[in-house]
């Protein structure tokens, strides 16, 4: 197995894991049974049954997914296991506002919109790095070391060729990440307005 | 230094150590310097016309489509199609036969890839395959992509590519090309690749979801995408066929999907690639169809393209000797009234290649249950009739 089909299953499986601890109710069992559940979907996960494994069945349906959702689903799993969130509330809303603003950005020109061709961009565009560059030292700035590590991170798997793609934006973003950013900020935005209307007058 | 110092100082660091890996490997791409000229064939010499056809073997497939060949060792063809129950059913594979020039007769056909192979080299779930795509890279060595999908119908296509060494005896594993950021999806094969000066090979595809427009990628030695470029946009074009004609000059041919009039459409580069013109109408026909293109010893621009607005029933070759301005219908190779067709009038999906030696190939879809081979040279397609 390449290194990259590694890579991509790993990715696949841990959405996968991702989305089991989700759904279960993780958080009333007892820790040694929280635990037993996720490794037995990891065995469900990455174990073949017949030529593949369950993660090469959503990897057929996503592709590859970005370090990002990575790194998410992966605060994900653990957060539903120990508890503890890896990823503070502020650095997570900062990086739903970009993956929303770089996916408003990327997606519809890059399905053929225009002449115009972001995705493009990815492949080696030192306008680019420096756009990625400033977005990493302002949120440096702000203390939104999550939001800076992720960066880091998908951009050594970028330079190491961890993925199929030779793209930098296949590293950042994906649309599963964006959809999730956007819902996630549709929702945050409608507790605000719904709490706004509630609140007594006077 | 307090946990915070370190987390604020050693982010710093790490992040000014992977920008400067960014820098450096952006700076150091290398351009493209325009294409590559090919193998050129040898010019026609005064020779009678010459003309010879025979379908393809197929002792299996009920529905076979999108033909693709290119020379081997010993000026024979390597042809692959893809074929089974129907089209997009589970059992379609990858066919390969060879054409030997001395028998005049093809092998035998043999599956080259099947659904299940496909799905275990890709280590991903695969339910139908599609186009194949041959040709060489800049090694010489003989390349098969083809399109698979995963969920859907075509629109949800990616293209993969496998290698062979031997002249297609054998092949490497195939791994997937990355075009799209959407799920990689919406990514098909059609055109034939061709080369660039700096080694890169250069693979003309096109997208279906949503928008139908056309691209050209730049693939590394590795199979890698490097680099892509938009030949179109919008909603009514695809099926790119590149022909370069110089290091800085290509002309490209679409298929049209748009509102009528139906006609072929034309793009030109003249600095290698990098930018191309926004494609016009020729004053050719096209039902939405596929068409081939070829470069010929003499200079001239050969074209095999459905000779109607509305269906495949006619599969003509035109000529042009100003690069695609004006055309000449030349030939017709179906759709004669009263010569004998297929049961299913339709014949599409063109694909030329001419050979070392001069000759001209056409393999094309006959009928949809069997892919058709005609070879001549050029006197017998400027003989007068």
């Amino acid at each position: 197995m390449s290194a990259s089909d590694a890579f991509g299953l790993l990715g696949c499986g841990v959405l996968g894991l991702a989305a089991v601890a989700t759904l279960i109710p993780l958080r009333p069992l007892p820790p040694g049974a929280r635990y037993a559940v996720m490794l037995a979907a990891a065995f469900a996960v990455f174990i073949p049954f017949g030529d593949l494994p369950a993660a090469a069945y959503l990897r057929g349906i996503t592709g590859d997914v970005s370090v990002t959702t990575l790194i998410l689903a992966g605060a994900a799993c653990i957060a539903r296991l120990t508890g503890k969130a890896l990823i503070e509330p502020r650095d997570r809303q900062v990086l739903y506002q970009l993956l929303a603003l770089a996916a408003a950005f990327l997606y519809p020109f890059a399905l053929g919109w225009t002449q115009f061709d972001p995705y493009a961009l990815g492949y080696g565009s030192v306008g680019f790095v420096t756009v990625l560059l400033m977005v990493t030292l302002s949120a440096w700035r702000a203390k939104l070391y999550a939001v800076v590590f992720i960066v880091i991170a998908a951009a050594l798997a970028y330079l190491a060729g961890a993925c199929e793609s030779r793209n930098l934006w296949d590293y950042l973003i994906d649309p599963l990440v964006s959809v999730c950013a956007l819902v996630r900020l549709l929702s945050g935005l409608r507790h605000r307005l719904s709490g706004k209307l509630t609140q007594p007058a006077g | 230094m307090t946990r915070g110092g370190w987390l604020r100082w050693g982010s710093l660091a790490a992040a000014a150590l992977v920008f400067a890996g960014l820098y450096i490997r952006n700076l150091a791409l290398p351009s493209s310097g325009g294409f590559a000229p090919g193998e050129a064939a040898r010019a026609a010499s005064p020779a009678p016309p010459l003309y010879a056809a025979e379908l393809l073997p197929n002792s299996s497939a009920a529905s076979v489509h999108s033909a693709t060949a290119a020379e081997i060792s010993g000026g024979r063809l390597r042809a692959f199609w893809y074929g089974g129950s129907r089209e997009g059913a589970p059992d379609v594979a990858i066919y390969t036969s060879v054409y030997s020039p001395k028998e005049e007769t093809w092998s035998p056909e043999r599956a080259v890839m099947t659904r299940e192979l496909a799905q275990r080299q890709l280590r991903r779930s695969v339910r139908k395959l599609g186009n194949p795509v041959a040709g060489r890279d800049r090694a010489g060595r003989l390349c098969l992509f083809f399109v698979s999908v995963s969920v859907g119908g075509w629109a949800g296509s990616a293209i993969n590519l496998m290698v062979s060494e031997d002249e297609g005896e054998t092949w490497g594993p195939s791994r997937r090309l990355v075009a799209s950021p959407f799920f990689n999806i919406s990514t098909l094969v059609k055109g034939p690749p061709l080369q660039f000066a700096d080694g890169a090979t250069g693979l003309p595809v096109y997208h279906e979801f949503l928008g139908k427009f056309g691209e050209l990628l730049r693939l590394d030695a590795l199979g890698h995408v490097i680099q892509k470029t938009r030949l179109t946009w919008g909603q009514s074009s695809l099926q790119p066929v590149i022909v370069p004609r110089s290091e800085a000059e290509a002309v490209g041919f679409m298929r049209y999907a748009g509102d009528p009039p139906n006609r072929i459409l034309m793009i030109r580069t003249s600095d290698g690639g990098a930018h191309w013109s926004a494609p016009v109408k020729t004053a050719l026909p096209n039902p939405n169809a596929a068409i081939a293109s070829a470069l010929l010893a003499d200079g001239r621009l050969l074209l095999a393209f459905n000779n109607a607005g509305e269906n495949r029933e006619d599969l003509s070759l035109a000529i042009s000797e100003d690069s695609g301005d004006t055309w000449r219908v030349v030939r017709r190779l179906e759709g004669d009234p009263g010569s004998p067709g297929a049961p299913v009038a339709e014949y599409s999906y063109p694909w030329i290649v001419q050979d070392r030696a001069g000759e001209i190939h056409v393999l094309y879809t006959w009928g949809r249950s069997r892919i058709k081979h005609v070879h001549f040279n050029t006197a017998w397609l400027e003989e007068r009739r």
